[in-house]
């Protein structure tokens, strides 16, 4: 889930949908499915979500949940889906696999004792992105005309690289390493009730008096989702070193530290595998009634549940704003 | 420096005219009155309003600006009956406002105006047709409509000359005629415009029955409804945008 020390160090502010109006984001598409994910799992029942076949589709429930927000702010979402696992996160892969199956061992023993409280918050922590989960959020996406981007690697790089050169106006990700990929502006809790967070890397950097490459250097020495940190090394240490040794190879110098890949890592923040972005149809007018049919014939989900989001999206679509006449 | 006193009722008829669209708003300290001008988070209500000093008891001001939370303010507002005083008074060094209502005392921390949203533009608009009606008038239409749907077109009928109002829900339709006789004024012309009833139900609260109230209708154009408030010294204009009609 990226660096939590990173939090210290960014510069966030709280930001009014309203000031979002008319831009453009780029969401980390699996990152803003598991917030999803996760809460509707939590807080429904699963039948809703079951088709006949048992196939699980909770993902579409959320996906009806949270375009709307975009939509009524005049927000154009871009979802960046993942490619393939960077090789180096293979340890955090495995550890994340292996969370889940200490989850779904103590799910089934909750399950046993009949603790239902329990077993909602273990089954929305088993959770997993499976291909059903990401073929139909993909195919409601299109009907939702909301355009995709296929990452390479990992969807976040992609969308922060996509801030990065200006082709979209905010990268949309919970997760930190956002400022490592150099995205200039990130928007996080897009998922959220309330207004979304905006994570500022200038500010953060002129905070720290660091470089963007003086950053990543810090994050590597705190850890990231490809190393762990050196031990005794948390943010304020970590700003401390680089900006006395100058870079990574100063302090691994000069305290004499070994991290394994440091090279590889940083070159894995400040070129990522992403591809140029596509030619990008901003205009969104989706096909509400063929979405909903999707969703509650082909899926078979509760009409009802997904009712007021497919509304809201209608909604969106016929209200103007005053804007356009001024 | 601002320093004033104001009956309960006029504050009240202006904290809520504006509160039915954003929860936090500026105030414009002016040397003749008061303004305020806000948009819904959406941008598809705005409130353009001005309270002329007049309208007060008493009212000093050497021109500033406040940031205010509405709901805050109208609880406190609420402690007064209609025709008590209220006396405002900001201290410009804790960025306070103190309200005194009959030996009631209260500290009101104000709001960093720079956070709250930026004040809308007026939007430029040019509407051929004028129907000016009593506040009860609108305040039937809406009602009715709303039992049936959720959105409401308003118009003109050029030729008959009369102001008519349509809801069309998934089963029951509601239409309401009005003609130049029924109206307080009608300047006929060509208009017809669909408009959200979430909005204008909460525009429709803060209109006094008794109000004449100007509405500007255009052909698919935002509508602009202009009332008074506080016997004449308070100006109160809404503007709501239209939702495209679909058929």
């Amino acid at each position: 889930m990226g660096n939590a020390a990173l939090r210290e160090l960014a510069v966030i502010e709280d930001v009014p949908f309203a000031d979002l109006q008319g831009s453009v984001v780029a969401v980390d598409a699996h990152n803003w499915l598991y917030r999803y994910l996760t809460t509707t799992v939590k807080w429904t029942r699963d039948e809703i979500y079951t088709t006949s076949d048992g196939e699980e589709v909770a993902n579409l429930v959320g996906v009806v949940q949270g375009i709307p927000r975009f939509f009524e702010h005049d927000l154009t979402p871009v979802f960046v889906f993942d490619g393939a696992v960077t090789e180096l996160k293979d340890d955090e892969v495995q550890q994340r696999r292996e969370k889940r199956e200490a989850a779904e061992q103590r799910l089934e023993e909750a399950r046993e004792r009949g603790d239902e409280l329990a077993v909602a918050r273990l089954e929305s922590r088993t959770q997993r992105l499976t291909e059903t989960i990401v073929e139909t959020t993909r195919e409601l996406l299109e009907l939702l005309d909301v355009p995709i981007v296929d990452a390479p690697a990992e969807g976040e790089a992609q969308a922060a690289v996509m801030a990065r050169r200006g082709d979209v106006d905010y990268a949309g990700t919970e997760d930190y390493d956002a400022l490592l990929f150099g995205a200039p502006l990130t928007l996080r809790q897009l998922t959220s009730k309330g207004d979304p967070e905006l994570m500022v890397l200038d500010a953060t950097l002129s905070e720290h008096d660091l470089t963007w490459e003086q950053l990543i250097d810090v994050a590597i020495l705190c850890g990231t989702d490809f190393n762990d940190g050196v031990s005794g090394y948390g943010p304020k240490t970590s700003v401390k070193a680089i900006r006395e040794h100058g870079d990574l190879w100063g302090v691994i110098e000069a305290e004499g530290l070994q991290i394994e890949n440091a090279d590889r890592i940083r070159q894995l923040f400040r070129d990522p595998p992403v591809v140029e972005t596509p030619e990008l149809d901003l205009d969104i007018s989706p096909d509400v009634d063929a979405a909903r049919e999707y969703v509650t014939e082909t899926w078979e989900v509760d009409p009802e549940e997904v009712e007021r989001g497919f509304d809201r999206i209608e909604e969106s679509q016929v209200q103007t704003g005053l804007d356009r006449w001024s | 420096m601002f320093n004033a006193i104001v009956s309960a009722d006029t504050l009240q008829a202006t904290l809520d005219s504006v509160s039915v669209l954003v929860e936090e708003c500026k105030i414009h300290l002016e040397e003749d009155g008061l303004e305020i001008r806000a948009v819904d988070p959406a941008n598809v209500g705005m409130v353009d309003l001005s309270l002329s000093a007049s309208a007060f008891e008493s009212y000093e001001t050497d021109g500033g600006l406040i940031g205010v939370n509405l709901s805050r303010l109208e609880d406190i507002a609420g402690m007064a009956d209609a025709d008590q005083l209220i006396h405002l008074e900001l201290d410009e060094e804790t960025r306070k406002l103190h309200i005194a209502i009959d030996g009631l005392e209260y500290t009101l921390a104000l709001i960093n105006p720079d956070s709250i949203r930026q004040e809308p533009d007026l939007p430029d608009l040019d509407l051929p047709a004028q129907i000016v009606l009593e506040g009860r008038d609108i305040d039937r239409a809406v009602k009715a409509s709303d039992m049936v749907s959720d959105h409401i077109e308003l118009g003109v009928d050029d030729t008959d000359d009369l102001f008519y109002v349509d809801a069309e829900g998934d089963t029951d339709d509601v239409h309401l005629e009005l003609t130049a006789e029924d109206l307080i004024d009608l300047t006929a012309g060509p208009a017809s415009s669909l408009f959200s009833l979430d909005y204008l139900k909460d525009m429709n609260k803060a209109i006094p029955s008794d109000a004449e109230v100007t509405v500007d209708l255009g052909e698919e154009f935002p509508v602009k409804l202009h009332f008074e408030i506080a016997e004449g010294q308070g100006q109160v204009t809404y503007m709501l945008a239209p939702r495209v009609q679909s058929d």
